[in-house]
């Protein structure tokens, strides 16, 4: 009782704490502050101990069947007109991606306590955003999955219009626009799924045991996976990305990058192919081609750009590849790798924008070429930028190299040579990612220092807490990653039981 | 008793009433506080009248239903909202215009307007939803040139009566046939005659004239040019009536034909319902890319709201109504929080996208408030109007039209690229010169706040969406 409370209250804190500041005068911008990353810290205690317990219980009774365990569950009744629930619930799963973006919210505040004018209302549109981004990942009822999904695009428009830098208007408008797209299709499509389950429930564990009509799910599966993969920036879809991430403030391209690129594939996961498994298994082999661009182009692209944030936001296309081959290959350790890639690739791309931001902060250029030497200067935040760079690149030990390595074990065990071949291009393109990694960390951080940022300082206590704990995370992930696959295994069993109707 | 006829009769009384009173009082003041409380007493009778399944019906001619409340209720708040947000153009000068003249005359005008949708509503038979439509236009014409001294006004009035007539001719012109075709002005009668004889030529030439009559009147393609050359001449609150209040007696209109005497054809009606919808929308949504001037921005708004709306009809009748009932509300009020807001920029500047320029410093209330209602009209969640727009598709998806939903959802996010361009110029453009200070008024104060709450929070809160699909459904 008290864990559903806790529960529920993970995406309620948020929304209470913004309207607990609204009565504060902006001037006390120190309150405010203070007040928000208070609930964030909260929000964060929260999600670890709600993880524990659900990891716990989730050992005591494995899943069987094709239908998901789901814990801390709140149904209630809420749009009765559309028979629309107010039904949230934890599994393996979720539980860990809300883990994940109460990390990033937090280390997100972290990294904003600087960001001067307006920070009263920047800091309510970090928790409006955290909010939707937890309750996509809490929501197991299509309308209220719907909701705080469409919800995030716009908050992202004003922080990036608001708080940007470069072409700012360009950059947001791109991005909340062709996630607007994405959603357009999944919108249209849950409606179909609605009305053609023929039991008029948005509620996903009930669909899932219904069997939608195979012609429909032939049309409907590609729609909708295309709608989520707007989201996860799969070619060609892939565009917002870069102009998005390099305009938006630090905080945002965390979170951007961190968990709202992962709820594509999480949407993908837990409605597409869990609802429609007939329609994946008829198209997913045609649309595995795309992340042939994502996981080998993207890292060439990366290769060339010169801009700190461009390259990041190529390398993270890149990688969230991977996670499409992972999805798309469908045997159950690429499905396991390809959750342990969000994860994982959530936590390494927070740590890459922080680190990214903090040094753009200091430098006030992203320009690779126009730096040099700062590992002299800022030892701390270079230290951690290789680190980024190196789980990147895989390196055993941390996050990457497990998720990676799944992925790459479970696609090639799908006997189909399509995805035997583009499993080894992925593999070789490791050495591409390794050039950008290499080459940008080189010529930022070593050579000559330019005498313009001789007086820029290192991290500050605040930051410092940011990559520690998202250095910690990474590293938790991956030398322990054995519980964390088996809980990730109880959430996705239930998806697999349907592939094999 | 008949007591179901009191709000009608309330409300066919008031104009006269809130003329005389002018006559007899110095200043317009009177008139419009009796003009709100008789907005009160209507509302409230309206709310409490007590209606089974069946109709009422007087004397074969006057029918009241459930629906018929709602709706009423639904027209009464715009026409409440209609005059709260003319009483400040009659106040002062605005968009560098001088101020209105004789506000009495104004609201009796207004409230008419009113009293023919309660007509379109009532109608057992053509010619009451004839004459209904026809009292709910006329005085719109007179709105529209209300300000004399203005050219624009006046030729945005001639524009629209000429248009305006035409499409008259084309409804009565439609009406005709579809009296020829059944023999009877019932439209119950006509109903079953239709039923009986689907397919004949006479019938279908009656459904394309009215089809077109009304696609002058609702903003359809390819009958909406008038609507952005008259928006942007009338006065502001003009602007703003027509928008909510005729539209929403014109698809009543619709609805009234469509599930009534062309029930027995409606499912071979979808097709072309269908393609003027996404003909409409798209049209909408292209023309309003481009817009400086707010006004002619708000036009091709609605009119992509009207191609929105007409998705509702192909599904079935009690969805139909239940989605459109919900969608004017939060239309209602999302409209008029923007023209609130609008009003409140224009009382010194020209309304504008440049005016609306550095508004989040000046009034960060007032900025938030534009981007509830540019977000709740373009549809996004978790304000009002996503669930609007969502319960529209929810009933064409019973009707099984995807591909239509799938045209409308994609075309919302060229709705949202123009609604963000709105936040865009209060929360990101600078001022180009200092900008001139904003005055506000109490009353708008309280609207502005109400409204945006009101946007808020029903479409999170069940309770209304819930009471409107069980009183229709």
């Amino acid at each position: 009782m008290l864990e559903t409370l806790l529960y529920n209250s993970i995406w309620i804190l948020p929304l209470l704490t913004t309207l607990l500041c609204v009565p504060i005068p902006r001037e006390k911008e120190k309150l405010i502050k203070n007040v928000h990353l208070f609930s964030g810290f909260l929000v964060l205690g929260i999600a670890v101990y709600l993880t524990i317990q659900l990891y716990f219980l989730s050992l005591a009774s494995p899943v069987q069947g094709s239908v998901s365990v789901l814990r801390f569950v709140t149904e209630l009744p809420w749009l009765q007109a559309i028979n629309a629930h107010y039904f949230i619930g934890a599994d393996g799963l979720s539980m860990l991606m809300v883990l994940l973006t109460a990390v990033v919210v937090f280390t997100g505040m972290l990294v904003s306590l600087n960001i001067g004018k307006g920070s009263k209302e920047f800091f309510a549109l970090i928790q409006i955003l955290g909010t939707s981004i937890y309750g996509v990942f809490m929501s197991f009822d299509l309308v209220l999955f719907f909701i705080f999904y469409e919800m995030e695009a716009v908050c992202m428009y004003l922080m990036i219009a608001g708080w940007g830098s470069g072409k700012k208007d360009y950059g947001g408008k791109k991005l909340t626009l062709t996630l607007a797209l994405g959603s357009a299709m999944i919108l249209a499509v849950f409606f179909g799924i609605h009305v053609e389950s023929g039991i008029h429930s948005w509620n996903i564990l009930e669909l899932a045991q219904v069997k939608l009509p195979e012609t429909f799910q032939m049309w409907a599966f590609p729609i909708l996976f295309m709608g989520f993969a707007v989201s996860g920036s799969l070619f060609p879809f892939h565009f917002w990305s870069p102009d998005g991430h390099s305009a938006a403030p630090t905080a945002v391209s965390m979170l951007a990058a961190g968990v709202m690129m992962k709820m594509g594939t999480y949407g993908i996961l837990r409605i597409a192919i869990y609802l429609m498994p007939e329609g994946a298994r008829f198209a997913l082999p045609y649309l595995v081609y795309l992340t042939i661009f994502n996981v080998v182009l993207a890292a060439f692209i990366a290769v060339r750009h010169k801009d700190l944030k461009y390259i990041t936001a190529y390398s993270s296309i890149s990688h969230l590849g991977l996670i499409f081959l992972g999805i798309a290959a469908l045997t159950p350790v690429s499905l396991r790798g390809a959750a342990l890639q969000m994860l994982s690739h959530g936590f390494l791309t927070a740590l890459f924008f922080a680190a990214v931001g903090m040094i753009y902060s200091r430098t006030h250029t992203r320009n690779i070429l126009e730096m040099g030497g700062l590992m002299k200067q800022i030892p701390f935040i270079g230290v951690a930028f290789v680190i980024a760079g190196f789980a990147g690149l895989g390196l055993p030990g941390f996050s990457g190299f497990i998720a990676e390595i799944t992925i790459f074990i479970g696609s090639f065990e799908n006997t189909s040579p399509v995805f035997r071949l583009i499993t080894i291009l992925a593999v070789l393109s490791i050495t591409t990612t390794a050039i950008y990694i290499l080459q940008t960390a080189n010529r930022m951080l070593n050579g000559a220092l330019p005498g313009r940022f001789a007086a820029i300082t290192d991290a500050g206590p605040g930051e410092k807490t940011v990559l520690v704990l998202l250095i910690l995370c990474l590293l938790g992930l991956g030398l322990f990653p054995a519980p964390v696959s088996d809980f990730l295994d109880s959430s996705l069993a239930p998806i697999l039981e349907n592939l094999k109707r | 008793m008949n007591a179901f006829l009191i709000p009608d009769l309330l409300l066919l009384l008031t104009p006269f009433l809130v003329i005389a009173i002018r006559i007899f009082t110095r200043n317009s003041k009177p008139a419009f506080i009796f003009a709100n409380l008789s907005f009160l007493v209507i509302f409230v009778f309206l709310n409490r009248l007590v209606l089974g399944d069946e109709p009422h019906i007087f004397f074969s001619t006057w029918k009241v239903d459930r629906f018929g409340v709602l709706m009423r209720e639904i027209l009464i708040l715009g026409a409440f909202l209609g005059v709260w947000f003319a009483k400040d153009y009659f106040d002062h000068r605005a968009d560098h215009k001088s101020k209105l003249t004789q506000m009495a005359e104004y609201i009796a005008a207004l409230m008419f307007a009113t009293f023919g949708g309660f007509a379109v509503l009532s109608a057992t038979e053509l010619l009451t939803l004839f004459l209904g439509l026809e009292i709910a236009t006329v005085p719109m014409y007179a709105l529209t040139a209300w300000n004399k001294t203005d050219p624009n006004g006046s030729e945005a009035g001639t524009k629209f009566i000429l248009m305006g007539s035409v499409a008259t001719a084309f409804e009565l012109f439609g009406l005709s046939y579809l009296y020829g075709f059944a023999g009877t002005l019932e439209l119950s009668l006509i109903a079953d005659a239709v039923a009986q004889n689907m397919h004949s030529p006479l019938l279908w030439i009656s459904v394309l004239f009215l089809i077109c009559g009304i696609g002058f009147k609702l903003t359809l393609f390819p009958f909406y040019t008038w609507a952005p050359d008259v928006y942007d001449g009338a006065p502001t609150p003009t602007t703003a009536v027509l928008s909510v209040t005729s539209k929403l007696v014109a698809v009543i209109f619709l609805m009234v034909l469509i599930f009534g005497p062309f029930a027995a054809i409606h499912s071979e009606l979808i097709p072309f319902l269908s393609l003027l919808a996404a003909i409409t929308l798209f049209v909408g949504n292209l023309g309003a890319l481009k817009q400086n001037r707010l006004r002619r921005f708000m036009a091709y708004s609605s009119i992509s709201q009207a191609g929105y709306i007409l998705i509702a009809l192909i599904g079935p009748e009690s969805l139909a109504r239940g989605a459109v009932a919900y969608y004017f509300v939060v239309y209602t009020i999302a409209n008029y929080l923007a023209f609130f807001i609008f009003g409140v920029i224009g009382r010194n500047r020209s309304e504008t996208f440049e005016s609306l320029r550095g508004l989040s410093k000046q009034s960060p209330v007032l900025a938030v408030a534009l981007a509830v209602a540019a977000f709740s009209l373009a549809g996004i969640p978790p304000l009002a109007g996503f669930l609007g727009k969502f319960f529209l598709f929810y009933s064409a998806a019973e009707a099984k039209g995807y591909a239509l939903i799938l045209f409308a959802v994609l075309n919302n996010v060229i709705a949202l690229y123009y609604y963000i361009q709105l936040i865009k110029a209060a929360w990101v453009d600078e001022p180009e010169t200092e900008p001139e200070p904003l005055a506000i008024t109490l009353r708008q104060k309280v609207v502005i706040i109400v409204l945006m709450i009101g946007t808020l929070t029903i479409g999170v809160l069940p309770f209304l969406n819930t009471n409107i699909f069980r009183i229709v459904g």
